[in-house]
């Protein structure tokens, strides 16, 4: 979990009050954890770049709403959290890959992307890290995100859910089928290996 | 037995299945279910987190000048009339009113304070001056009236304003005597005594004053010497200090 210290809140307010170059020092404070928490979302380099930039600007325009109890960590984290969420929606939707919410394996191999390595060749190349990221394509963006924050970022179902605006029952679903479509990947590799 | 399904299994792994110690107990004890979880173990286990490219300390700078320029500035929230104005004047409002209101509240308690002491020191010479006024006031009249009595020839005219005299005179004798027994002073109390008797007898005479009835008083009240005893005693008055500026208006004889 992200601290806040007082000098977060102080500099809020000199920000409010018109110290702009003071946000730069929470930039260069929380830039990491946004970026590694974005790409372990989006999966490419450029995007998490872009989603870092993207989620401070965001957040830079909604300072004056941000509540003085909150930690600026977990909120700017939360607002990084939805920019990598746009961001892969929105790649999905330029690649046109059909997503769908449905667990169904069947449609699992359809929704693959199929240009990217195959299990067989992964295997035999023993590119493990990306087997797994095949296999994380095979996600919905809100499965994929569920999945990321759950079992890399460590957080628990209420905080996916506040991250993501959902109820926190539809967080522990997300992440229900997204192990479960990723189990069936490794399934799959387990039985050609 | 209900075995657990794959979701409950996957939250028992995550740390957020609601019983934990129950589904470690049925794992124990469920060859079928702690092979599901075993899997599950497995293949989450096999799941690295992905390992972001490095980023040294210098990137949130980098960041930091890439949207610098883009971001425009917060101005600083304009105090309102209210704020800005009226706040203050009625903050030093405020703070006159409470110091009058200290000040007045000060100046009550001073003067509770004083007020007492300066009963207790001066009561007591105004009460003796009061009384000492009266009882001059009361000797200069029987002091009038026995050079009256001293001097009358049987005169009608004469005597019965000695006898309306001599009735007023005494009820205010009697409570100057009283004060003088209570005060330890026999002198002005034998005094007052004596005058008590001789203004009873004026008072009090059955068939009225007449020149042989005023003769036997001069004689047998000895009027002369009370006289000179009121006289005394008006002196010594008049050089008491507790007397003031009191002037009586004493007849002569």
């Amino acid at each position: 979990m992200f601290r806040m210290g007082k000098n977060d809140h102080a500099t809020i307010q000199a920000i409010l009050c018109g110290d702009k170059e003071a946000y730069g020092t929470l930039v260069a404070s929380h830039s990491g954890s946004l970026f590694r928490a974005a790409f372990r979302i989006t999966g490419n380099e450029a995007d998490a770049e872009d989603v870092v930039q993207e989620a401070f600007l965001r957040g830079y325009r909604k300072l004056e709403g941000f509540e003085s109890r909150s930690n600026f960590g977990t909120w700017i984290y939360r607002i990084a959290v939805r920019c990598a969420l746009d961001r892969l929606a929105s790649r999905n939707g330029r690649q046109e890959r059909r997503v769908a919410e449905a667990n169904d394996p069947e449609q699992d191999e359809v929704q693959l992307a199929d240009e990217t390595a195959g299990p067989d060749r992964l295997l035999l190349s023993g590119e493990i890290g990306a087997l797994q990221e095949a296999a994380m394509q095979s996600l919905t963006p809100t499965e994929r995100t569920a999945f990321v924050l759950r079992h890399m970022e460590d957080r628990s179902s209420e905080e996916i859910a506040a991250a993501l605006g959902i109820h926190p029952n539809a967080a522990k679903q997300a992440v229900f089928r997204a192990v479960h479509k990723m189990r069936l990947r490794l399934a799959a590799l387990r039985v050609r290996a | 037995m209900n075995h657990f399904s794959e979701d409950e299994l996957i939250a028992h792994f995550y740390g957020e299945d609601a019983k934990s110690a129950v589904t470690r107990q049925h794992l124990d004890g469920c060859a079928q279910c702690a092979s599901a979880f075993a899997e599950i173990e497995s293949d989450l286990s096999a799941l690295k987190p992905v390992e972001a490219p490095a980023r040294d300390e210098a990137y949130g700078g980098a960041v930091w000048t890439r949207i610098a320029h883009s971001l425009p500035v917060y101005e600083a929230p304009r105090r309102s009339w209210i704020h800005g104005r009226l706040i203050p004047i009625l903050s030093y409002a405020a703070v006159c009113a409470l110091l009058v209101a200290g000040a007045f509240v000060a100046g009550r308690q001073w003067e509770h304070a004083r007020q007492p002491r300066a009963t207790a020191e001066d009561k007591a010479p105004v009460q003796e001056h009061v009384v000492l006024v009266v009882l001059d006031d009361h000797l200069d009249r029987s002091e009038r009236l026995l050079v009256q009595l001293k001097h009358a020839d049987g005169d009608s005219e004469e005597i019965s304003p000695m006898r309306d005299e001599a009735r007023s005179l005494l009820a205010a004798n009697r409570i100057c005597r009283q004060n003088a027994s209570e005060q330890d002073d026999p002198a002005l109390a034998t005094a007052l005594d004596h005058l008590d008797h001789v203004l009873a007898e004026l008072a009090s005479q059955p068939g009225g004053l007449n020149a042989a009835t005023i003769t036997r008083l001069q004689n047998e009240m000895k009027t002369d010497g009370l006289l000179f005893e009121v006289r005394v005693l008006r002196s010594r008055i008049a050089k008491h200090p507790g007397a003031g500026n009191h002037r009586s208006m004493g007849g002569t004889a």
